[in-house]
Formats: structure tokens, sequence, C-alpha cells
């Protein structure tokens, strides 16, 4: 046996220092060969040919994006692979919270629908089922979102346009004619009447005969958001805060396997917060809505596991994936950190993502289709979770058209079977770049969390306007950088059509579904016993007053036919309504 | 000069019925401050009734309501024949937002003097209210 091969490797292993010449250590080698790089390839072309832009930044973030990323950009952020990545189904989650990503089952693919009166929106629904859809989202009209009945003044021209309309019992008995051995699930975006809301449709499913075992509800329920951005809030923020505590407790004591809250933080980047902001305040959001369930005596480990969000996704892709995965990462640090949860559900986030619609155009709508497909492919790259919905092209227009309805089907579809980014699990993991900006955004949705509990937490951020005037500087910013050209919109700023007459084929509903739904409520209101109703409202004030769970005096309330305004202004009596200045408004 | 030619053109914000859409409002209230003039907002769930009192109390020029919710049909006529049963039709009545062309007219007919659609530029706004402002300025200074 020659004896060459062994001295070869004592040498190696002793690095000698001929070895060190030829090819030096790693860590050291690499800085030099980066420097190398940029002084004698990169550097001359760029001196001799310039940049296509003055500076290049990610475009929500605005955060300067580097030419190249290299295993050096990781040891800057301080990258360590099992603490920050780790495995799929494992702490801290990052790669995704299901052990074998979306190898085992695709995420579920949902639509919204909803509008009109009862019976238009189980025919509506009726369809979806027989199209094999096994949930259904159910929007409410504005009117019954916002706590008045259809024939209160201020509801005048939205009945039923936006949603279903609901005045009392009856409105949902008619909905809720529908096939419900084939509707696993139903999700009730209605937020700030959630008492009323939840018990109308207990009591319908009641009157059905559903078993609730058989049968998932889903509520929002995280009401902090309307007082963030959205605007369809009723009562105080703390009265919010108190009245969603309620409905939270009373599921999960009576119905542990339903879902009792969504923070819909895709409404932050809808109301066009950038993604720190929408993980930060959702973040917030949520541990002030925990911080409220834990102060009557509930554990962290029973009420974390229930949580769930809903996120919007933008254009620019690398934010959206790394957003995605850090979201994952900060929920789990936060429940076992923060709040000592023990139980690995309490620390994987239940997400459902989607394509953003506020990033879709009036303008060249066909070009929004383009758009959906890239930002579908950023949610399941970024391991989207488990639901996706896809908006549709022609949203910005109108109440979506049968072909925008296949396309945006179509959409998730074609990324799921033919592009193959479903087929192995996180598979940008170990991107130079993609870490570190996960890293950057863990880091940055950190500083800006420990930032509003200095404040407080995110109760007291709403209550002085701290939220509301972060985004709106976010709006005046990105107008700005619209208006002045420094970002590029297609069809709107950039590409644009001289010719271009949008027309804006607006969904409009006959007067005779208000007309209809108005005279229904009146003879309701004629025929039931007014006096159990009066002992009802009466009942709803008094827990409102005393502090007493909120939603068993208002399932007497809906049984006994008071409607959704009254039993929401018996509510009014007692909290006031909210109606922030401009100051606090941020407008 | 006159006395008014001091005077801050004075704008009242207004959102109208549940649309409680701001982002429009938000960036239009900011562009007109940034170019001197004063800003008041309404908030959200304002009825027409509510505006025009609000209008007459906090003495405005221009009231610019922002709609995205397609009830405009039914709330600005309503809102113009409010702001004239209360002696305030000179003022100016604007409107903004997703606003079908073929509404335009109907609109215009019942009183709202401009209807700013989708994806016009804050300073076209700016620049229209400049311009009326001055020659309101100018008309005043002539009856005086």
């Amino acid at each position: 046996m020659s004896t060459a091969p062994q001295m070869v490797a004592s040498e190696i292993a002793q690095g000698s220092p001929a070895q060190a010449v030829a090819t030096p250590p790693a860590a050291v080698g690499l800085a030099e060969a980066v420097e190398h790089w940029q002084e004698h390839t990169r550097g001359p072309e760029v001196a001799l040919r310039g940049e296509r832009l003055p500076a290049f930044k990610s475009q929500a973030m605005h955060w300067p994006v580097n030419p190249l990323y290299t295993p050096l950009d990781l040891e800057a952020v301080g990258f360590d692979y099992q603490r920050d990545v780790g495995f799929p189904g494992e702490y801290p989650f990052t790669r995704s919270v299901k052990p074998n990503g979306n190898r085992t089952a695709l995420w579920t693919m949902a639509q919204v629908t909803g509008f009109g009166r009862g019976m238009d929106w189980a025919k509506r629904a009726r369809f979806m089922l027989d199209q094999g859809l096994q949930g259904l989202i159910l929007e409410h009209d504005l009117p019954t979102t916002n706590g008045y009945d259809s024939d209160d003044p201020i509801a005048e021209g939205e009945v039923g346009r936006a949603g279903l309309a609901i005045d009392s019992l009856e409105d949902l008995d008619l909905a809720f004619d529908l096939p419900f051995d084939r509707c696993k699930y139903l999700m009730s975006v209605c937020n700030a009447p959630q008492p009323v809301n939840l018990a109308m449709i207990i009591a319908a499913l009641e009157r059905k005969g559903v078993d609730p075992k058989q049968f998932v509800l889903h509520t929002v329920n995280g009401i902090l958001i309307e007082y963030t951005c959205v605007g369809r809030y009723i009562y105080p923020p703390k009265d919010g805060l108190r009245i969603a505590t309620d409905c939270f407790e009373y599921m999960i004591e009576h119905h542990p396997n339903w879902a009792p809250i969504s923070i819909i933080s895709a409404q932050i980047y809808a109301a066009r917060g950038n993604p720190v902001q929408e993980l930060a305040f959702a973040m917030t959001i949520a541990m002030q809505h925990i911080d409220a369930l834990l102060e009557r005596g509930l554990s962290i480990d029973k009420v974390a596991p229930y949580f769930h969000f809903v996120t919007g996704v933008d254009m620019d892709f690398f934010e959206a994936v790394c957003k995605l995965r850090a979201f994952r990462k900060i929920w789990a640090r936060q429940m076992k950190e923060r709040y000592g949860a023990t139980r690995p559900e309490s620390m994987k986030v239940r997400v459902m993502s989607s394509p953003g619609t506020m990033s879709l155009t009036l303008q060249q709508p066909l070009n929004n289709i383009s758009r959906l497909a890239i930002m579908a492919t950023a949610c399941a790259l970024g391991g989207v979770g488990e639901t996706m919905t896809t908006p549709l092209h022609d949203e910005a227009h109108a109440l979506p058209a049968d072909e925008a309805i296949r396309v945006g089907a179509a959409i998730q579809h074609i990324v799921a079977h033919e592009t193959g980014v479903a087929d192995t699990i996180d598979p940008l993991a170990g991107s130079y770049y993609v870490e570190t900006l996960t890293k950057q955004m863990e880091d940055a949705v950190m500083a800006e969390i420990d930032k509003i509990m200095a404040m407080g937490g995110a109760l007291a951020a709403i209550e002085r306007g701290y939220f509301q005037r972060e985004l709106a500087r976010e709006q005046c910013d990105r107008n700005r950088a619209l208006e002045d050209g420094s970002r590029k919109l297609v069809g709107v700023n950039h590409l644009v059509l001289p010719e271009e007459r949008r027309e804006i084929p607006i969904f409009r509903l006959g007067d005779e579904v208000e007309a209809d739904q108005i005279k229904r409520l009146h003879s309701l209101r004629s025929r039931r016993d007014s006096v159990a109703v009066e002992n009802a409202l009466a009942a709803v004030r008094t827990a409102a007053k005393a502090g007493t769970n909120l939603v068993p005096p208002c399932l007497v309330a809906v049984k006994a036919l008071a409607t959704h305004g009254e039993i929401c202004n018996a509510m009014r009596d007692v909290f006031g309504v909210h109606h922030p200045d401009a100051q606090t408004a941020g407008v | 000069m006159t006395q008014f030619s001091n005077r801050r053109l004075r704008v009242l914000l207004a959102k109208l019925g549940m649309d409680t859409h701001t982002i429009g409002v938000t960036v239009i209230a900011h562009a007109l401050r940034d170019a001197g003039f004063e800003v008041i907002f309404t908030g959200l769930k304002q009825t027409p009734e509510m505006v025009a009192n609000t209008a007459v109390q906090e003495d405005v020029d221009v009231i610019g309501v922002s709609s995205l919710s397609a009830a405009h049909l039914k709330h600005l006529p309503k809102l113009a024949e409010f702001l004239r049963a209360k002696g305030a039709g000179d003022k100016l009545l604007i409107a903004g937002g997703v606003v079908p062309f073929e509404d335009i007219p109907l609109l215009e007919q019942a009183g709202v003097r401009k209807i700013f659609t989708m994806g016009t530029e804050t300073r076209v706004i700016v620049e229209y209210l400049k311009t009326w402002w001055e020659a309101k300025l100018a008309a005043e200074a002539r009856d005086a």
C-alpha cells in the first residue's frame, strides 16, 4: 500500500501552509472572494455602464436590496439553521407548521360569497356546494356588519348590496336552507355585532336540527383590526375587546370544535401597511386578545391554539415569502417565550394567506391575472397555511363575472399542479437573500412589537391613534411615489393606455331587494311578542352593564325575534359609540 | 386687498353612509393640508343631513365627499338638497371615488359641481380648488 494518500490526509488535517495557500479556509476566502468580485468583475461593469436605478429597494419596506447575497450575509445577520429555521412541523416552524408541508394534502381553496336576502344567499351557497366546495364564507351587508337594521335611515342604498342582509333570525332561517350534511365549514365575516351574529347562527342551526359538533363555525372576532383600519366598529375599543372576549369564551366552552377568532391582518396590508406593520400590529392585537382571555382565568395553552390569521400578500415576491416565513417563527417564539406556552399546538400559527386585492389595478384589468398568479406562487412558496382564496381580476370593478370566478379558481390549480412549488417543503429556505430578508423581517417586527408594548399594547396604540397615523403615512407615501413615478405600477403610471376609458359596471342590486327586506322586517315587528322582546333587550343591557357574558342574553333576544339592530342598540345604550377625531383617525 | 384674501380655504371632507374605505380621503386630506388648505373630517357613518349640518356649523367653503360604496346616487343628491335647504347652496360640493361615467351627469344635475374619478392625481384636485378659490375671493372683493 502506498503511504502517499495518508500523508496528504494528515497534511490537510494539520492545515499545512502549502494547502492554505491553495484552498484557503472558506470564511476568510469568501470575504476576499466577494471583495475581489466587486473590485474586478462587477465594479468595472457598473463604472462603465452604471445601473438602471439610482437605488434598489424592496417595494414596501424600502429596504436596500444588495446586488448579490452570499453566505457572508447570513453570517452578518447571525443566521443559525437549527435555531432560525429548523424542520417542518417543529419549533420554530419557520419551514412549515405541517410536518409534511403540502405533500399530504394541498391547502384548501376557498371563495367568498354573499349578497341579497336570505333566499338569494342560500341559492348561491347551494350552487357552490354543488360545485364540490365544502366550506362557505358568509359576508353580511354593511348595515348588518355595522349593527343597523335594514330600515335604519343610514342603511339606505346598502341593504343586501355588499353581502347578506340580516335583520332577524327569520332571515338566517332562509339563508340556512342548505344541505348541511355537505357543508362542513362556515366562516362568518361579521365582526362588531359578534354576540348577536353568533347567537343568530347558533339559534338558526338549532332550528334546523344541525348538530354543532358536525360543523365548524369560524367567526372573525378580531375586533381591534376594525379600529386600526377597517372602520366597521360600533362601540369604543375597550368595549369592543370585552365583547370579543365574551364571544371567544362562550364558544370555547360550548363549542370547543369551533374557531372563535381570526385576526384579519390582510386588512392592515389592504390599508397599505407594510409587512412589518402588518405582522407587528396583528401580533400585538392578538396579544391584547390573549391578555383579555388570560385575565378571565384561561390558560395560554387553552386559548393560543384557537388563534387564526388571514394575511394578504403584496406584489414584492420576496417580501411576501419572507413575511410568511417570519410570521410562523415570531408567533412560535412569542407564545413560548413571552407566554410560556408548552403545547406545540399553541406555537403553530394558523394562517390563511391570499393574493391581495389592493395589489390589483382598475386599469387594464387583464393584467391582474398575471399579478394574481405571481402572488399565489409567493403564497405557496411562503408556505401558504391552511387555506388560500384568490380574489378576482375584475374585483376592482364590480361584482365578479362568472369567467373571473373560473379564472380565479384556475390560478390556484395552476400553481398547485403545474409549477411544482407545492411538492417540496419550503424550497426557498437556504437562499442567501431569502434567509437574510426573513431574519431582517423578524428583527424589524420584534423591534416594532417592543415599541407598541412600551406604549401599553395594541389597545393603547389604537386609542392614541398610533396605528392609524402610521398607516395614513404609508398611504400618503405610496400615493406620492406613484404620482412622482418613483414606484412603477403597470397601467397606472407605466405603460399607460392613453385612450383607456374605464367603464365601471357597478353591481346594481334592484331597489326591490331593499324594499322587500324592509317589508319583511316591518311584518316581523308587527307579529312578534313585543313584551318578550323588551324584556330580552333589557337583559342584554343588564349584562352589558354588569360585565357578565353577553352571548346568553343575546341568544334569548334573537329567539324572541328581537332584531339585529335592536340588540346592537341595547349595547349602544350602555357602551356608547366610537367616533374618533381626525387626529386619532389619521385623516 | 380685502379682508377675504387672508382667509384660508376651509374644506370639509366627508364619508356618507356605511362606506368605511378611508385611504382615498386620507390621501386627499394630507395633500390638501400640504397645499395650505384647512381640512376638517366628518368621521365615518354620516347621513347627508349630518354632513350638511357640520358644513354650516364649521362654515366651510368646500364639501368633498369620498364615495366608494356605490351609494352615491342615493346620498349625494340628498346632501345637495340639505345644503340648499340650510342656505348653504353656494358652498362648493365636490365628490370623488368609484363613480361610473354614466352617473356623472346625474350627479352634476343634482348639484355636485365636480366629480374626480379613480386615478385622479392629488395635484389636479389642488389646482381645481385653488382656481375656484381665487375666483371666489376675486368675486367677494368686487362685491365688498
